[in-house]
């Protein structure tokens, strides 16, 4: 590890200082658990580090309309935050995987999206969370939707000393779920091999008692996915993203529109597999095969969406049954 | 109630406060002063020709001390089991982990920054990575001067009439398993200090598991390096984990060695977690071709194994492991004939090592994967083959192992009740559960001359007792158990116990920690040492109280007479008397326990150990058809280990063995008890390891007639 100069700025402006001092070659650095990695591997050699870790403007956590992340928020505040947890459940699935307790307690959400790398675990739910994430730099803030933000493995749409403040997700209704199913070989500390989010809200027109009684019990999908369409569970919309089956994380958006305003059941919920795996490009890689990646986009996207209704529908659950998905 | 006080009671691990509060000193914390930093620079191909090997931009750095490359070797010094391995490679690198040069410098950064400045041009040649590849003929050869690819090593056990019984095997069993490389992964990465003294005596501070063995591969080094009659003192630190990765001495050794002996300063080298990955041994994979067969009944008529190990590019003492690979293959189960025969091949993979269980977990899954498939062929439950053919108490195994007790059946009703296997087994709705058994060596193995460990024990005037064991700590808890044994004997607390373990200097000789043998080996010769240290005391005593010696006990540190309670003396004032008295005597034992095994012959035959291990593991698993995926619902692993001298670590023993692969014998078994488990739950049979979700997947899609 070569050396360099480290500054604590503590504020944003300071920051960018910084950054225009060091000539470009200066790099932001929060939780620096990608960072480090980097420089100890001589994959990166920086002029100086600039560390955003004290920087109060970044760590603000909002939950009084819609939700408000700093980026300087570590993935451990995200996963034990009660509204996180309840209303958006897919981001609070993401950050409660990421790596070792350790990792998570140092690791910010900023730095995760940053990186944009085709793994990273918070992407896919704020790419079903409308998540748009804000930047600050000299000519003021701006902001973009997420699914602008990542342009490709490592890239983002982040302009030279600009630093990602935060994210700004909208308010959902009591109709509305989400869910992230990390899919790893190991059970900890592992990257996902694939990654697949849903948000759903469905419309309730009676009061779902079969539904909630399939959910309660130890019924198969296919049984489970009967009462849906046996009550005419409509999706009234949906984001369905995937993870690393593709250069950057990505909404299966077609396979959204075929579900769409429809009555959930079996036979929709193996469609939308099919057409979500036809929309990603997975690769042969030292993490998974490239034809298991995509099958599992099939089975992961049709288990996320189940587990969002599951969770629409018995909200207060917090005993699940013991089931495969 | 045994009146035992200290042996088979639950007493925490000596060190675990050192570990637990960051008190202990690994290698990574060590630092003497002058000391430099040493950095090795790998080759960036597997098989390539070095055209240019330019190290001035490196010297010239500011604070480099010493750059070294092959040609900086003396008298082409190589090491290793077959003595193919020179420390630093030259003309031509055979893996990626081929070490081509290496600095000292003043701190690890400039180490670093030098490795980058040394200029290398290669021609990179194909490279052979599949030992099958390696055995064609025409292949081209990885080792010149040799000739051939195979090994010469004589790997090759006969016991009856495999042919004959074949044609009278009412059914037979058939099929190939493979396995894959296993990397130890262990916590403490490796690494050295080499330290000459102006006499060019080595100092070498390291967590190997052998220091007795390194010491003597090192004095060889000198010799080559033209230091004769020198002296190699090996100071341990603490270890972070060995699985049998420290159990051979490996180029990053010799490398501090001649960067030391150059710079004349202590040189440090340590493994980052990358090299952890990269540069130490893995277990070999094999390739195995089994069958068994069995009568109508289920008795096992005979088994035949071909293996091939991918050995790499170099040779440790990884390419004994098929010796103990005989070990299951002989004597799991009772079975008349045998035929065993094993190749150890070199590729340019990187070359592979003894681990945990040494060579038994390979040819176990191979054999407890094809007896299921047996059972099934013969049309007998899995438990109940297992059953007819268990080893038993009093048996002389074809390797001419003699039993002695054996709770083989023990364990498999074990598990078969707490698995609840009847109500489990062949329901095929995506839950299932598996067996499997293991034999291991359990008193110690006479892999080399000796089995032996010595030990000394000597008591200071107060009463606390230093025990000096050539038994190395590794994690498995022999500095526990020593004291524990010590402290039995002699009465006294286990806090007055100091057991010294980790200075060659010091300490007498012992073959190492390998073989699941130091309990028994380092136990027996410490209780051996007590025994006579007490002895002596019980003497002086004697004389002092005026008692017979047959009359006198001791307990919590004081010796009395049974006759006459009044008639006592505490230990230290024995102890005292000793030194002060006109014509004394110093307190000190010493013993050295080599236990009554056997080497092989040339046949493979003979009593390799004293006392042999069984048990068997059982697990429920469920299959996920969907995604492969394999979640294990219970474990329950039952072993015959005798009695437990600490059945707090012997529990951690089973566990890390049950997790690591899943102590030594505690891991053998559970790779086939996983893949039997999965063929019960969804009728698919991986022979090939790790047992993957892709690999369950496809062979349930396969199954099913459907593509990839």
């Amino acid at each position: 590890m070569g050396s360099f100069e480290y500054y604590k700025p503590e504020s944003i402006a300071e920051a960018m200082a910084l950054m225009e001092e060091s000539g470009g070659k200066g790099v932001y650095i929060a939780g620096g658990t990608d960072v480090m990695v980097l420089i100890r591997q001589r994959k990166l050699s920086p002029g100086c580090l600039i560390s955003l870790r004290n920087i109060g403007d970044l760590a603000y956590l909002d939950t009084s309309s819609g939700l408000a992340i700093g980026s300087g928020v570590t993935h451990n505040a995200i996963a034990k935050n009660d509204i996180i947890q309840t209303k958006y459940t897919a981001l609070a699935d993401a950050t409660s995987k990421v790596g070792s307790l350790q990792i998570r307690n140092i690791a910010t959400m900023g730095g995760n999206i940053c990186n944009a790398a085709p793994s990273a675990d918070t992407a896919c739910p704020l790419l079903v969370l409308d998540a748009r994430v804000v930047m600050a730099g000299k000519n003021g803030e701006r902001s973009v939707p997420i699914d602008e933000f990542f342009l490709g493995p490592n890239r983002v749409a982040l302009r030279p000393g600009e630093i990602v403040k935060g994210f700004e997700m909208p308010a959902f209704n009591e109709r509305t779920g989400s869910a992230y199913i990390k899919h790893t070989r190991r059970q900890a500390m592992d990257l996902p091999m694939l990654g697949v989010a849903a948000r759903v809200t469905i419309r309730i027109d009676g009061d779902q008692i079969g539904c909630r009684d399939a959910l309660c019990g130890i019924e198969n999908i296919s049984d489970i996915l009967k009462r849906f369409e046996d009550e005419k569970l409509v999706c009234e919309d949906v984001r369905i993203a995937m993870g690393v089956v593709a250069p950057r994380p990505m909404r299966a958006k077609k396979a959204e529109g075929a579900l769409k305003g429809r009555v959930i059941s079996e036979v929709l919920l193996q469609e939308i597999g099919e057409i979500a795996a036809s929309e990603c490009q997975p690769r042969d890689s030292i993490r998974g095969e490239a034809w298991y990646r995509r099958d599992m986009v099939k089975v992961l996207t049709k288990r996320a969406i189940l587990r969002v209704v599951d969770r629409i529908i018995r909200p207060d659950d917090t005993i699940w049954p013991e089931r495969l998905w | 109630m045994d009146g035992l006080k200290f042996v088979g009671k639950r007493i925490p691990k000596k060190d675990a406060p050192l570990k637990a509060t960051g008190e202990a000193i690994y290698i990574q914390d060590l630092k003497l002063p002058g000391m430099l930093h040493g950095k090795i620079l790998y080759s960036k191909y597997p098989h390539a020709r070095i055209l240019k090997l330019d190290t001035s931009r490196a010297a010239a750095l500011p604070g480099v001390k010493a750059v070294l490359t092959g040609a900086d070797v003396p008298n082409n010094f190589k090491f290793g089991f077959m003595k193919d391995n020179p420390p630093l490679k030259s003309g031509k690198v055979l893996s990626t982990r081929d070490e081509i040069a290496a600095v000292a410098a003043i701190s690890q950064e400039v180490a670093e920054e030098a490795i980058d400045l040394i200029d290398v041009e290669y021609e990179e040649l194909p490279g052979i990575f599949d030992p099958l590849e390696a055995m064609q003929e025409g292949a081209s050869l990885i080792h010149e001067e040799l000739k051939s690819n195979v090994l010469k090593l004589p790997w090759k056990f006969v016991h009856g009439d495999v042919e004959a019984s074949r044609k009278d095997s009412a059914f037979i069993a058939e099929d190939s398993f493979t396995t894959q490389w296993v990397t130890h992964c262990c916590l403490g990465t490796s690494g050295c200090v080499a330290s000459f003294d102006v006499g060019n005596n080595l100092t070498m501070y390291s967590n190997t598991q052998i220091p007795s063995l390194a010491q003597n591969d090192f004095l060889e080094a000198l010799k080559a390096f033209g230091l004769k009659n020198r002296r190699v003192r090996i100071v341990q630190t603490t270890i972070g984990g060995g699985f049998g990765s420290k159990l051979d001495t490996y180029a990053y050794e010799y490398i501090a060695i001649l960067l030391a002996l150059k710079t004349r300063r202590p040189v440090k080298l340590v493994f980052s977690r990358e090299e952890e990955f990269l540069a130490t041994s893995p277990r070999q994979p094999t390739i195995t071709k089994i069958s068994q067969g069995c009568d109508k009944d289920g008795k096992l008529t005979f088994r035949e194994i071909e293996m091939v190990l991918d050995n790499g590019a170099y040779t440790s003492w990884g390419a004994t492991t098929p010796s103990v690979m005989m070990v299951p293959i002989s004597s799991l189960y009772k079975v008349p004939n045998v035929k065993y025969t094993a190749k150890c091949v070199y590729t340019n993979n990187t070359y592979s090592q003894a681990f945990r269980g040494y060579g038994n977990p390979q040819a176990t899954f191979a054999i407890e994967s094809c007896l299921d498939q047996l059972a099934e062929k013969a049309g007998v439950d899995p438990v109940e083959i297992r059953r007819i053919n268990a080893n038993e108490p009093g048996e002389v195994t074809p390797q001419n192992f003699r039993i002695t007790s054996c709770g083989m059946k023990e364990c498999i009703d074990e598990v078969v009740k707490r698995l609840d296997w009847k109500n489990k087994c062949g329901r095929g709705d995506g839950r299932g559960v598996g067996m499997a058994s293991l034999i291991h060596v359990g008193g110690a193995a006479r892999v080399y001359k000796s089995d032996g460990c010595g030990t000394i024990i000597k008591v200071d005037d107060n009463g606390k007792v230093d025990v000096i064991t050539g038994s190395s700590e590794i994690g498995q808890g022999s500095d526990t158990i020593i004291a524990q044994i010590v402290a039995e004997v002699l009465g006294v607390s286990i806090d007055d116990i100091n057991v010294i373990n980790n200075d060659t200097d010091v300490c007498p000789w012992d073959v190492g920690v390998h073989a699941s043998r130091t309990t028994f080996v380092a136990g027996n010769s410490a209780l051996g040492a007590a025994q006579k240290i007490k002895a002596q005391i019980m003497d002086i005593a004697a004389k002092t109280l005026s008692e017979p010696v047959d009359a006198l006990d001791m307990k919590d540190g004081v010796i009395f007479s049974r006759n006459d309670k009044e008639k006592n003396i505490p230990l230290g004032k024995v102890l005292r008397k000793a030194h002060y008295t006109l014509g004394g005597r110093m307190l000190v034992a010493e013993n050295f326990y080599d236990p009554p095994n056997e080497n092989f012959d040339q046949t493979f035959r003979g009593n390799l150990s004293v006392a042999y291990a069984y048990g068997a593991h059982g697990v429920e698993v469920e299959v996920d058809r969907e995604t492969g995926q394999v979640k294990i619902l219970n474990y329950v692993a039952a072993h015959d280990v005798g009695k437990a001298i600490n059945p707090m670590l012997l529990e951690g023993q089973i566990y890390g063995g049950g997790l690591q692969g899943i102590g030594e014998p505690g891991l053998v078994p559970t790779a086939p008890a996983i893949a039997n488990a999965v063929y019960d739950a969804v009728g698919v049979r991986i022979k090939d390891l790790p047992i993957t979700p892709e690999k369950v997947l496809r062979a349930l899609k396969e199954k099913a007639g459907q593509k990839t």
